[in-house]
């Protein structure tokens, strides 16, 4: 049966790295695996073959019974194949006795495969070809795994399957995301981690959460992204310019979170999650349970819950008081598959309490200055499990509909709706006086409606088209107190048309893009005049050109050139006012335009037998790049002084490689390496960007293990993180020098029981190291947290198909 | 057809936030943050005399700062007390810090030329007999015209432990007086 999102080619996804981290060693995958089998097969039935050759023919149509013309039929074992004639039709002329499996495949179309067993008559074989759901796929045709590998997007683009989520399962999504090339994560504590790109965060990513731009108050450092680390998804970071189906806004990246295939059939599966983290005494569980409805066909759900608590971190040296968190969390998925509709309803709560470090609540900048002095928190923090303020209540509520209509002949279109609600509260320490603050300092209530419609021709063979167009209402609202972000309104529509060509060895994708956008604020302009209503409008457009060229059969060079913009986010029009636990006072600049991205990214690829590599290189030129700029004079005030910054449009260029290399000389035995540089300038000041991801190395070596006495799998992995000290940063600007360089040990051992239970347990920071992060926005306070021992178990529910591992 | 059926009441649910909504403040309840904005020192000589040297933020940030200068007399003694204030809530702050003193205690730093010249002295006590600070004794030695400054800070202690003679790291107050002694 389909299934929602079905990959388009069912065939290794790179997985770079990630895969090391997982429970199983690469070597086992089941995509290998099936590849190893069927080569053994072939190579003992090839003599016998050769004598008794067999013919297979057939017919391919579509799920409307139009023949489909230029169908790759692929005996891969056999490294043979055909493609089908202008009425669908192939054939097979000689194929050897025995058992094989046939593989068809068409862009746009999901891969059938089927087993056919030749003993001497001639076999009739017809496939209805079904298409595929997935975008980011889409837009690609493959012959085989590593075609698809190879020439799958322009872009950077890398994907996080179940499979490798469940290894790090339990961890925030930034850190999650870490783990991969180019990817960073900017912390306030151990309690909050956003995702950097390439040195870019906040508001120049794009989050996509079941379809629907995740529209948080993600305009702070400190305001991590709402997403539940339990989601059963799959999730694709593109870095650097991505297509121009994501809006403005992706001028960074995207991270795109896709939930899972839905079962179409009665068949009831799931799994139980428990993590236990020794480091902040976190417990994490998750239930995810999934069926199809055996009364109606296609109709199918899923239900799923996780809860984490956390007590507060610890450094090697001490407790990082007030640093626990509690987080709630639960989705309900339901999808309904008919022959020519797709529908998915998807709900989802994310809530969660976490405490900051209380030893950051400070008063001035003369108190910042004494504790970074200092060098170690005041007072020795006990650890407990209650969250004090100061502190963070956050909760996202989604609701998407989706449709997926197919028109004629696989071409389709797809409607989605998405409505979110985020509330954010924010408890300062105390009310300045007071002892306790009974109500929020920030109470922040953002609520957002999206609506995207898009319609993609039927491909065929060499060529792809799409147009679509997408719309978005929202409104934040102040309640009580606060008003650092005043309240607004605001509107944007955009529409966008793309297409793909393919003539091998070239493939070339173009994009371009509309977008207009409408804001309405009430910043209060001083206390005595009150708020006032300030109107803005920007208009801006976004074309991406992508050039693959395959290289060999396992190499590829792929060019990305593309222009984003975004507009200016309230919070850089408007701010005024200190940001708590930086001391900086910061002002908005009202006439702000929209920063503009100019980008050339480059991407070598190679998808060897032993040996696997994506290297790239990248060049982001920004106009209008909008950033705190220091001002001469600090801000004076009754509570002492404060650095005053203010956001100013300067032009950047950033410019950095990423990638990854692995190396897997035996069936047993693989080594991975990957890393990040990064650099940014500011254009006009001449020197370096602030805040910039420092150059970054991770080594990792893995071995399976053979024991008989385990009745599975089980193998063991090391990996060093070497992170430099950023010896580039503007100077004077910074309260303290950017801290140390830092290496870290991470240990695993994972083993895989044949019941399907999985089990791991992992040590990250082996040797307990005393670092602190340069993007740790608490680094003038405390470390970083030290050693932490996970151990994770999976368990099973039903039909062990569910399972996130198979 | 799904289409036909939700996407109309979709798009109606959509066009009816637009309408309908509106994001405009209500000036009563919104933003009004606990904040100083002014202090006052009001220093009154031995010989009677009485003088009140205000630092004032009216908005609190800073956007109006004033400061005023306070000027003592060579060989003389004062008897000071504080006030603060949160006039945009019409609250002294006073009784507030007083009520919670074991969590504040003000520091008095004279700098400048007039560093040896005069001596301040904590009058009060909180309620464990540590040292508070809104009433004071400010000593002028002999020696002639002279110019410094006097900054006052105050110093909330919630993880810190207040000793009668520790800063914490948060500061509620830190103003810088001009200081002229004639």
């Amino acid at each position: 049966m389909r299934r929602y999102c079905e990959d388009a080619f069912p065939v290794p996804r790179y997985k770079p790295a990630m895969k090391r981290l997982r429970g199983s060693p690469a070597w086992m995958s089941a995509t290998r695996l099936r590849v190893l089998v069927c080569g053994l097969g072939a190579g003992l039935l090839l003599p016998v073959g050769t004598l008794w050759s067999q013919p297979v023919a057939g017919t391919i149509t579509d799920e409307d019974n139009h023949p489909l013309t230029g169908v790759h039929v692929l005996v891969d074992s056999l490294g043979m194949g055909t493609i089908t004639d202008a009425v669908g039709e192939y054939s097979l002329p000689d194929l050897p006795r025995g058992a094989h499996t046939l593989s068809f495949r068409s862009v746009g179309y999901a891969t059938s495969d089927h087993s056919i067993t030749a003993l001497g008559q001639r076999i009739e074989l017809n496939v209805v070809l079904e298409v595929v759901v997935v975008e980011l796929d889409e837009v690609t045709t493959s012959a085989d795994g590593v075609e698809h590998d190879l020439t799958r997007a322009a872009a950077s683009v890398t994907t996080l399957d179940p499979d490798d989520l469940n290894a790090l399962r339990g961890q925030t999504l930034a850190e999650t995301l870490s783990h991969l090339a180019g990817v960073t994560a900017l912390t306030t504590g151990p309690s909050i981690a956003k995702p950097v790109i390439r040195g870019l965060h906040s508001q120049r990513l794009v989050v996509l959460n079941a379809g629907v731009p995740q529209e948080g108050q993600q305009w702070s450092g400190e305001h991590a992204p709402e997403i539940d680390p339990f989601a059963p998804v799959s999730i694709d970071v593109v870095r650097g310019a991505a297509g121009v189906e994501y809006g403005p806004g992706a001028i960074g990246g995207v991270i795109r979170l896709e939930p899972n295939p839905l079962p179409v059939e009665s068949d009831l599966g799931g799994f139980v999650s428990l993590n236990a983290f020794s480091n902040n005494s976190q417990v994490a569980l998750s239930v995810m349970i999934e069926n199809g409805v055996g009364a109606i066909p296609g109709l199918g759900w899923r239900g799923q819950a996780s809860m984490r608590k956390a007590g507060s971190a610890r450094t090697p040296d001490y407790v990082i008081g007030n640093s626990g968190f509690e987080e709630l969390n639960g989705s309900v998925t339901i999808g309904y598959e008919a022959d020519r509709v797709l529908l998915r309803t998807h709900a989802s709560l994310f809530s969660t309490e976490l405490g900051l470090f209380s030893g950051a609540h400070i008063g001035n900048y003369d108190d910042l200055l004494r504790v970074i002095a200092r060098g170690e928190p005041a007072v020795e923090y006990p650890f407990t499990f209650d969250i004090a303020a100061p502190k963070q209540t956050v909760r996202h509520m989604l609701f998407t509909m989706m449709a997926d209509i197919y028109v004629r002949r696989g071409s389709k279109l797809k409607v989605q709706f998405g409505a979110q609600q985020n509330t954010r509260r924010e408890f300062d320490a105390h009310r300045r006086f007071s002892e306790t603050g009974q109500g929020p300092d920030f109470d922040l209530g953002l609520a957002t409606q999206t609506l995207e419609i898009r319609y993609r021709a039927a491909p065929n063979e060499s060529f792809f088209w799409a147009f679509g167009s997408s719309g978005m209402i929202q409104q934040n609202i102040n309640a009580e107190s606060g008003y650092l972000i005043p309240n607004f309104r605001a509107m944007s529509a955009g529409a966008y048309f793309q297409a793909t060509w393919r003539r091998t060895p070239w493939t070339v994708e173009t994009g371009l893009r509309g977008d207009h956008r409408w804001l309405e604020a009430y910043p209060r302009i001083s206390r005595q005049s009150g708020f006032e209503r300030r109107t803005h409008e920007w208009t801006g457009v976004s074309g991406v050109v992508g050039v693959i060229r395959r290289l060999g059969h396992t190499w590829s060079l792929a060019a990305n050139l593309g222009t984003t913009w975004r507009p200016p986010g309230v919070n850089e029009l408007y701010s005024f006012g200190v940001h708590h636990g930086t001391a900086q006072f910061e002002i908005g600049t009202a006439s702000l335009g929209g920063e503009r991205g100019r980008s050339l990214d480059l991407t070598l690829r190679h998808m060897g037998k032993i040996t696997q590599l994506e290297i790239s290189a990248f060049s982001n030129r920004m106009s209008g790049y909008i950033h705190l700029f220091p001002q001469q004079e600090p801000r004076v005030t009754i509570r002492g002084a404060f650095p005053s910054f203010q956001y100013m449009a300067t032009d950047a260029l950033l410019r950095g490689i990423d990638g990854l290399f692995s190396l897997e000389p035996r069936r047993w035995l693989h080594f991975d390496a990957q890393g990040s540089i990064v650099r940014g300038t500011d254009q006009e000041a001449e020197g370096p960007l602030i805040f910039m991801p420092a150059n970054r190395l991770t080594l990792g070596m893995g071995f399976a293990l053979f024991d008989s006495m385990i009745p599975g799998e089980s193998d063991l992995e090391i990996e060093v993180t070497m992170v430099d000290r950023q010896g580039r940063y503007p100077k004077g600007i910074d309260y303290a020098e950017p801290p140390h360089g830092y290496t870290l040990f991470n240990f695993g051992y994972h083993l895989e029981l044949s019941s399907g239970v999985h089990a791991s347990l992992t040590v990250q920071n082996l040797f307990n190291a005393a670092y602190r992060d340069y993007l740790s926005r608490f680094r003038y306070y405390v470390d970083n947290p030290g050693r932490n021992v996970v151990l994770r178990l999976s368990i099973p529910i039903g039909n062990q198909q569910h399972h996130p591992h198979t | 057809m799904f289409f036909a059926r939700y996407v109309p009441s979709i798009l109606f649910l959509f066009v009816a936030m637009i309408a309908c909504d509106s994001a405009e403040p209500d000036d009563d309840h919104i933003g009004d943050e606990e904040l100083i904005t002014r202090i006052s020192i009001t220093l009154v000589s031995s010989n009677g005399i009485s003088q009140t040297a205000n630092a004032k933020d009216p908005d609190g940030d800073g956007v109006d700062f004033e400061i005023d200068t306070i000027t003592l007399s060579s060989g003389m003694t004062y008897t000071g007390s504080v006030e603060l204030a949160d006039e945009i809530n019409n609250e002294d702050v006073t009784e507030e810090i007083r009520g919670e003193g074991d969590h504040h205690q003000f520091f008095y730093v004279v700098g400048g030329d007039a560093t040896s010249q005069v001596t301040i002295q904590i009058t009060d006590e909180d309620e464990d007999g540590l040292p508070l600070g809104l009433s004071v004794t400010v000593t002028v030695a002999d020696g002639g015209a002279s110019t410094g400054t006097l900054r006052m800070l105050l110093s909330h202690y919630d993880d810190v432990v207040k000793t009668g003679s520790n800063r914490s790291d948060e500061t509620d107050v830190d103003v810088t007086f001009p200081l002229v002694i004639n």
